[in-house]
């Protein structure tokens, strides 16, 4: 098995030079429109070699765009797209050497699972052989060993999945595409592939590019996010930067789960800002502010696992009626009515089950944040 | 029986239906004594200069052995093998145009080109043919009037020109039907073979060719028993140089009077529509299975 991988994975070349020369796939300046819709607006973004890039995005945010664009399904109205070296705007896609893995799979259904998987190689002109032996490697390495002469409806979905990835991964493409592969299972099968991919993908070293909406599927998949809305790229981070550090509003509300309170800019000293909401002064970064004069309104963005509540009387930045709770086995989910909130309501995630009897509903507390977690933009 | 069972379940779910089985049953009643009336007239003897038939005989049957009848039922079945294997090769771009032409206008030309012969009775179909095909039709002057040519090429009465006419009988039944399957092709497919190291070619061919192959097999088989019956290109363009089995029917009957030997080409007609029908769905059957279901 791990023979397997290593047959199959691309000499990775050990970054001896600068960070340039480790990029798979860069979009520079990148535009795209369909009639009067503007699809991609100046996008530019680097996917380095080996990685697991989401492109992140409600839908019509342009990232099923983008990664056509690497698919050579249309070429780009202006800027460059290029795998590795070579610029690829007019390229075709079948000498693009990708491997892509569609939402539906779009297996073969007149063919064989073997065939499926072979078509790539067959393509390439690789004697019998060769074709035979690499489909047995890979459909082992994807859990498929000995479904050969299945047709695709003889398989369930989990299963058409894996040989869709198979497909695409024989034929050791530049660049793995996946166009939201896990949109079609079931929760649970869908967990379970997700770890399976991430491990294949990790052990083959293959460079992806995974398109999704599903911003916990971003979180718990990716080595970095480019979060994506109308057309722009927001921002590009590791998972845990893009959900402790949003660079605006957007990001913070797509990604994760966000309260959003409304207080006003005490003043800015550096790359600080304080941000007072009720009794309590807010240690937040400068930078969403620049421009904002003080006493402007503002609005903090506070995830649900950051905020604590407590019934001991002093000083706290917001007070709030317990609404409702939702036990989620690990943690509490605690609803509170709040007027400092902007849409009236807060949630609170609170670890165990003790909150169920701490906090009955009716109950009024005090709510704190904890330091150095929030993030505020102009409201 | 399976049919059978189909039918009952579909009455029974939809009970307005069952108003429809009376008149059905009594069409079918009709087309069955005539077809019985067809068969014992095969089985008569023919007494010359009478309209009557005479007792039972297997006479006509043997008689349809003489090398001059097989010789037009090889050239019907001929004939149908070449209309359908033409009209399959001019239909099937057009199928492929018609579904994926973007542009709404041509979509709406090459349709109303393509079904415009349904809506055209059989002989002015064939008379137009006749204006374009004949000596001094429309090609033959053009390309004498170009000089390419000294005298006319022989369109009319030969075997090609009836076959042209009935290309274009049978295209329209092929083309809806092939564009059906070829609809029912997912883009997602094409662009899976692509991505996989596919050119245009080789992805059509692997992909498009195979998937498309019941609309092949209906169409074929449509435009193949559609020939078969045909009468009045073959009796016009053809000109009793080409004789196709309805023409054999005609001339017995009609300038004969021999109704039973006229009943008895139509009952062994018949037969060997179904015959070839069957043949041609055994040879098919591996075909089918490339289908996407």
């Amino acid at each position: 098995m791990s023979s397997t991988a290593a047959d199959m994975r691309r000499d990775v070349p050990q970054a001896a030079g600068g960070a340039g020369d480790d990029i798979a796939v860069r979009f520079s300046g990148v535009a795209k429109r369909f009639g009067d819709v503007v699809a991609l607006n100046d996008v530019s973004l680097a996917i380095r070699r080996g990685e697991l890039m989401t492109l992140l995005g409600p839908s019509g945010c342009g990232k099923t765009t983008l990664l056509n664009l690497v698919a050579g399904f249309f070429s780009p109205d202006a800027g460059q797209v290029l795998i590795g070296d070579e610029l690829v705007n007019n390229v075709a896609t079948y000498k693009r050497e990708i491997g892509m893995m569609f939402q539906n799979y779009a297996l073969f259904p007149h063919m064989t699972v073997a065939a499926n998987v072979g078509y790539g190689l067959k393509m390439r002109r690789l004697p019998r052989a060769d074709i035979e032996r690499r489909v047995g490697d890979v459909l082992a390495l994807v859990k498929l060993a000995g479904l050969q002469e299945r047709k695709p409806r003889q398989l369930s979905g989990g299963q058409q999945q894996r040989v869709a990835l198979a497909r695409a991964l024989v034929i050791n493409p530049r660049v793995l595409l996946l166009d939201e592969p896990f949109s079609a299972l079931d929760k649970n099968l869908r967990a379970s592939m997700q770890v399976e991919l991430r491990e294949i993908q990790r052990t083959l070293g293959v460079t992806t590019i995974f398109v999704t909406h599903d911003q916990s599927e971003a979180l718990s998949l990716s080595d970095r996010i480019a979060v994506m809305l109308e057309g722009r790229v927001r921002q590009v981070g590791a998972p845990a930067e893009i959900y402790a550090q949003p660079c605006e509003r957007f990001v913070a509300s797509f990604v994760g789960d966000a309260n959003v309170l409304r207080g006003r800019l005490d003043r800015v000293a550096g790359g600080e800002a304080i941000v007072a909401l009720g009794d309590a002064r807010v240690k937040v970064s400068a930078v969403p502010l620049t421009g904002l004069a003080s006493a402007a309104a503002v609005d903090l963005f506070v995830r649900p696992e950051q905020m604590q509540v407590s019934d001991a009387p002093g000083p706290c930045a917001s007070v709030g009626t317990v609404a409702a709770q939702i036990y989620q086995g690990g943690h509490v989910d605690l609803y509170l009515d709040s007027v400092d909130s902007v849409s009236g309501r807060l949630l609170v995630r609170l670890p165990g089950h003790e909150a169920m009897t701490r906090w009955p509903i009716g109950a009024r507390v005090n709510i704190s944040f904890d330091r150095d977690t929030a993030v505020a933009f102009p409201a | 029986m399976c049919a059978r069972d189909h039918v009952g379940a579909t009455v029974k779910t939809q009970p307005f239906l069952r108003s429809f089985v009376t008149p059905a049953a009594l069409c079918a009643l009709a087309f069955l004594i005539a077809m019985a009336a067809v068969l014992q007239y095969s089985l008569r003897a023919y007494i010359p200069g009478s309209l009557d038939p005479g007792g039972l005989t297997l006479a006509n049957f043997t008689a349809l052995l003489k090398p001059l009848y097989a010789q037009v039922f090889l050239n019907t079945v001929w004939i149908c093998f070449l209309t359908a294997s033409y009209t399959l090769i001019v239909g099937y771009p057009l199928a492929y145009a018609l579904v994926h032409v973007r542009n709404r206008f041509a979509k709406s030309a090459i349709l109303i080109t393509v079904v415009t012969p349904l809506f055209l009775g059989e002989v002015v179909r064939t008379y137009s043919w006749i204006i374009v095909l004949g000596n001094n039709g429309f090609i033959n002057s053009i390309l004498l009037q170009l000089g390419i040519i000294e005298t006319p090429f022989q369109f009319m009465f030969t075997r090609f020109g009836v076959v042209v006419a009935l290309v274009h009988v049978t295209m329209p039944v092929m083309v809806i039907m092939l564009a059906a399957a070829l609809s029912h092709i997912d883009r997602d497919y094409l662009e899976a073979a692509e991505s996989l190291g596919a050119g245009r070619i080789r992805a059509f061919a692997t992909v498009t060719l195979p998937l498309s192959m019941p609309g092949i097999i209906a169409g074929v088989t449509t435009s193949f028993a559609w020939t078969f019956s045909a009468f009045a290109t073959p009796q016009l363009i053809g000109g009793g140089q080409v004789n196709m089995i309805s023409n054999l029917v005609y001339q017995l009957g009609f300038a004969s009077f021999n109704f039973p030997f006229a009943a008895s080409l139509c009952v062994a007609g018949l037969a060997l529509t179904l015959a070839v029908l069957s043949l041609l769905r055994l040879a098919t059957r591996p075909l089918e299975k490339m289908g996407p279901h």
